[in-house]
């Protein structure tokens, strides 16, 4: 069946009091980030801008072929929950529009505000901290797009311009550092992991009868396994899954307590946490030298 | 004033325009594309590409899972615009290909055609709480030129008719670097002058969309995740003495556990 939502009349400033907690500094640091909001943090944020312009075509090109047709303006979610303008996508990338224009573009640079262009300033960074981050960048509006404009790329941009001039979430920046503490996102520590999934073991040989290992940083594995954390916590069912079919399938495996989350919340950061947190995996199936790496979320 | 009109404003727009297309797409061509970001389902092969982009440019797929009435209109003015378009190659070209002058009576009705949809979409941006929203100036300053150019257009047609020996004869001076300056009906050049205003816009406004979308990584990238994607800039991983857990120290744990440590 299929379902539509309506469309709801759109409500200046709506969801403008969602904001998320900022960053604390403890986390900061262990990311590579500025521990706090920086004082001079137009300039740093204007050459971050630069150099994310020169580094993503992306981002560029979206910014400068968006026709305002207003196909993606009833496809957000975070629209449709809230009435908010700010969250149609195209109202959200032209939070970073009227900035690129301002700065980046002759027409911007001559015509001003007639142009929509504005500097950034306070209320604009203001914006940017509410609505980029009541984007969940889940690309559906990339998928109604006639020119494929995705606005998680614009989004993305803006975070990683942000968190360079030390402005983020603390929810983010948490998980995050946790995942470079514990090597998941959770903050389950290796013994908390080693104890879970003996415990697992005896879960499984009292339910099956059965002697089924978990295994844990086990060298020379053929397979390493990087489930969701939440798998060995939570959802323990499908950890307890995973186990069964490597055992019905003969196949060697394991898990590592360096690297065991295979979500990635770098992606809702910065591009080097974002391979920082990819790269665990690599690594730990070095340390292990396992043949093959099993992943996903 | 007729030497400007007729002579220096058409060589300079045209300069413009496309100096300002080859700017436009240095830009974006030598802006790397660091990540696969194509949006699924894509095509496997580059063959396969082509064959979206097809769709893409004739059909609007994606507008029609919009929102059908935009489709609509939109579909119908680029289309209408293009045969109007390839109409008026009877001014630029001597001698005349047959099917030009097959199309001049088609490209008429197109070109009644053409202020219908431009017209939806001017009242929809004024109408539309959503669409009043987004709308910048510029939004309705290329509606009003595009409006400007085929209303002129149209009443050189049917009313103010113009002698077209002397409009052709005028063109083709310029493409041949022998610029004559013709005697027309003040209309032709509010029609001459909108036209010559479009094309030193175009590059550096949203006119430019079709460009854009040939280049944008979400529809020419594949689908082919088996292979390896490589990012130009790529630089190596750094690890931080903050962090508890580091590749070193998870390694001197392994040698503890004994589980063969000593491989």
């Amino acid at each position: 069946m299929r379902v539509t939502f309506p469309v709801p009349p759109i409500k200046i400033r709506a969801s403008e009091h969602l904001r998320c907690y900022p960053a604390k500094a403890k986390d900061m640091v262990k990311i590579d980030l500025p521990k706090e909001p920086v004082a001079n943090w137009k300039e740093v944020m204007l050459k971050k801008m630069a150099e994310v312009l020169d580094k993503y075509r992306s981002v560029r090109l979206f910014m400068d072929i968006c026709v305002k047709c207003g196909a993606c303006t009833d496809k957000c979610q975070f629209f449709l929950g809230t009435g908010d303008p700010k969250n149609m996508p195209v109202a959200r990338a032209d939070l970073f529009r009227k900035v690129y224009k301002k700065y980046f573009t002759l027409g911007g640079k001559v015509f001003g505000k007639g142009n929509e262009a504005e500097e950034l300033n306070d209320s604009v960074l203001r914006d940017w901290i509410t609505y980029f981050y009541q984007c969940s960048e889940c690309r559906r509006c990339s998928v109604f797009c006639p020119y494929g404009i995705d606005t998680a790329e614009i989004t993305m941009a803006a975070r990683e311009i942000m968190a360079a001039a030390g402005i983020a979430t603390k929810y983010v920046t948490e998980v995050v550092a946790k995942v470079y503490d514990t090597g998941n996102n959770l903050g389950i520590g290796p013994e908390a992991w080693k104890y879970n999934c003996a415990f697992l073991e005896e879960d499984l040989k009292d339910i099956e009868g059965v002697e089924i290992k978990f295994p844990v940083d086990e060298i020379g594995a053929e397979v390493l396994l990087v489930p969701p954390s939440a798998d060995n916590f939570a959802n323990t069912d499908t950890m307890i899954g995973y186990a069964k079919m490597f055992h019905a399938a003969g196949i060697s495996w394991t898990t590592s307590t360096y690297c065991n989350e295979a979500g990635n919340f770098g992606l809702f950061l910065n591009y080097a946490n974002l391979k920082k947190t990819n790269n665990r995996i690599l690594e730990a199936a070095r340390q292990l030298k396992v043949k093959k790496i099993y992943w996903g979320e | 004033m007729e030497v400007l009109a007729f002579i220096y404003l058409p060589y300079l727009c045209t300069g413009i325009l496309l100096f300002g297309i080859g700017m436009r797409a240095f830009i974006w061509l030598r802006t790397p594309v660091p990540l696969r970001i194509v949006t699924t389902p894509a095509p496997k092969s580059w063959l396969g590409v082509i064959w979206r982009y097809i769709g893409d440019l004739l059909w609007f797929p994606n507008l029609f899972k919009s929102d059908k009435l935009l489709w609509g209109a939109g579909l119908l003015f680029h289309l209408a615009l293009w045969i109007v378009l390839l109409r008026h190659l009877r001014y630029f070209l001597y001698p005349l290909p047959t099917w030009v002058e097959g199309i001049q009576t088609v490209g008429l009705y197109a070109g009644y055609i053409i202020p219908l949809p431009v017209a939806f979409l001017f009242a929809r941006r004024l109408l539309l709480d959503r669409l009043l929203y987004i709308s910048i100036l510029g939004d309705y300053f290329a509606l009003l030129l595009l409006l400007t150019i085929t209303v002129s257009g149209l009443l050189l047609q049917l009313f103010f008719r113009t002698y077209v020996i002397d409009v052709k004869d005028m063109i083709l001076g310029l493409i041949h670097f022998q610029p004559r300056i013709p005697g027309v009906h003040w209309l032709f050049v509010v029609h001459l002058l909108s036209i010559l205003t479009l094309l030193a816009y175009f590059p550096f406004s949203k006119l430019l969309h079709a460009g854009g979308l040939l280049l944008s990584p979400t529809r020419y990238q594949r689908a082919n995740f088996e292979k390896r994607s490589v990012n130009v800039w790529d630089y190596p991983v750094v690890y931080n003495p903050e962090n508890l857990s580091t590749p070193e120290k998870y390694a001197q744990s392994l040698k503890g556990t004994g589980k063969g440590g000593k491989e």
